[in-house]
């Protein structure tokens, strides 16, 4: 056996690998598919010049390995959840076709990489669209069940609603565990569409009650559990789903404990 | 009401929720519009068919969510992004928050005041219908890459 020193890997190959890994946790921390994942991290890796880019995807973490002329070079990254953010997969995706399309080297790319900024809407008016979301949500519920237009339903859903969007901002941004803050934000929409109840403003108390805690209904992390399992990722899927089931269940109990508070039992 | 001015009012009022919750998703900008159109089409179709058709619900679902889903691939080839990004946000509007909701606090008042069979049917009735149209969402939308994009990427 050669004693000789031999380079497991040959130079940009470390370089390549490091991307492409990159890559898979920027857009798993920014829920995208596990299907499209592994599709932009291996077809980075193939326009990069790799014979193969093998992606394994756990429900926290990514291992990634390079192969070429029979040389492996295998990385393993945490990952750690950043929140829903379509603009960073979006971005990342388009340096994956501009690499494919030979219009970036690896140096581009890894400075394209490093320079994605995700993008932030003004968290006011977040709020106030999803206050205006969830009124119109009470407005088809309304109208799915012929009653009319009411404009105390809509008004408390809305002023529920858009108060309870800014307390999750708020407390996301403080870094609070995601069930905690789903809890507390769900308590106190409830709390204000309870006041109209009590006070009699709305017509439709049910539907006032039951929309204004839709903000909270967890529909990426649901579809992207379903879909996860239906394209074979059983693993990413699962942890997805059960994750999505524990805010609603966190919700629930912000709920439930604002009904006892203000003795407002309209659901059921 | 008439049923034309029910549906345009479906149409309308569905667009608000596929911004708002685009807005949660930070889609970028300029596509913000398409995830209020496709969300406004895709209500207005699964309300004509299980409302005004004869279809249940959970199959309008399946059949407004993979027509949205040829939208958005359309979309996505034009713009350069994966079709989920137009797509999920115009979901929105049709996942069912209100049956998962009712189901999980029918289990939470069973917990706190003792079984009942009719709390009991709450929860099975709102839990089923929520979990079969959230699997009609998502199978929806994945259906036209399963069919005709089988072992090619959409963009």
């Amino acid at each position: 056996m050669s004693t000789d020193y031999q380079p497991w890997v040959k130079d940009d190959q470390r370089e390549i690998t490091r991307l492409c890994v990159q890559v898979g946790v920027m857009m798993l921390q920014h829920s995208a598919e596990s299907a499209l994942v592994e599709s932009v991290a291996r077809r980075l890796g193939l326009a990069l010049g790799m014979d193969s880019v093998e992606i394994a995807l756990m429900a926290n973490g990514i291992t990634v390995t390079t192969i070429r002329d029979g040389r492996c070079h295998t990385t393993v990254r945490r990952n750690i959840d950043r929140g829903i953010n379509m603009h960073v997969v979006t971005e990342v995706q388009r340096i994956m076709l501009l690499t494919e399309e030979k219009k970036l080297e690896m140096a581009e790319v890894a400075r394209r990489l490093d320079e994605i900024k995700p993008l932030r809407y003004p968290r006011w008016l977040v709020s106030v669209m999803v206050g205006l979301s969830c009124a119109a949500f009470a407005r088809l519920g309304l109208l799915a069940h012929g009653a009319q237009a009411d404009l105390g339903t809509f008004v408390i859903t809305f002023v529920a609603s858009a108060v309870a969007m800014q307390v999750r901002q708020w407390l996301a941004h403080l870094h609070f565990n995601p069930l905690l803050n789903f809890a507390t934000a769900a308590f106190v929409a409830t709390s204000i569409a309870a006041q109209g109840v009590i006070h009699h403003w709305v017509d439709n108390p049910r539907v006032a009650m039951s929309a204004c805690v839709l903000l909270f209904v967890p529909g990426f992390p649901l579809i992207n559990a379903v879909s996860d399992m239906v394209k074979g990722y059983i693993n990413t899927g699962i942890s997805r789903g059960v994750m999505a089931l524990l805010l609603l269940l966190a919700c629930c109990c912000g709920i439930v404990f604002a009904m006892t508070v203000w003795n407002a039992w309209t659901w059921l | 009401m008439n049923t034309f001015l029910q549906l345009l009012q479906d149409f309308g009022l569905a667009a608000v929720p596929a911004v708002g919750f685009a807005m949660i998703f930070n889609v970028p900008k300029p596509a913000l519009k398409y995830c209020a159109i496709a969300g406004a089409i895709g209500h207005a179709l699964r309300f004509s068919l299980y409302k005004i058709g004869p279809l249940p619900i959970e199959w309008a679902t399946l059949i407004a969510a993979s027509v949205i889903s040829l939208i958005g691939i359309y979309w996505a080839q034009k713009w350069r992004a994966h079709p989920k990004v137009f797509t999920v946000a115009a979901m929105i509007p049709m996942i069912p928050g209100v049956y998962a909701f009712t189901a999980l606090l029918a289990l939470v008042e069973m917990e706190r005041n003792g079984f009942t069979p009719e709390l009991l049917k709450t929860a099975f009735d709102n839990g089923l219908k929520a979990v079969f149209i959230v699997t009609a969402l998502a199978i929806g939308l994945a259906l036209p890459g399963m069919l005709f994009y089988r072992r090619r990427p959409v963009v």
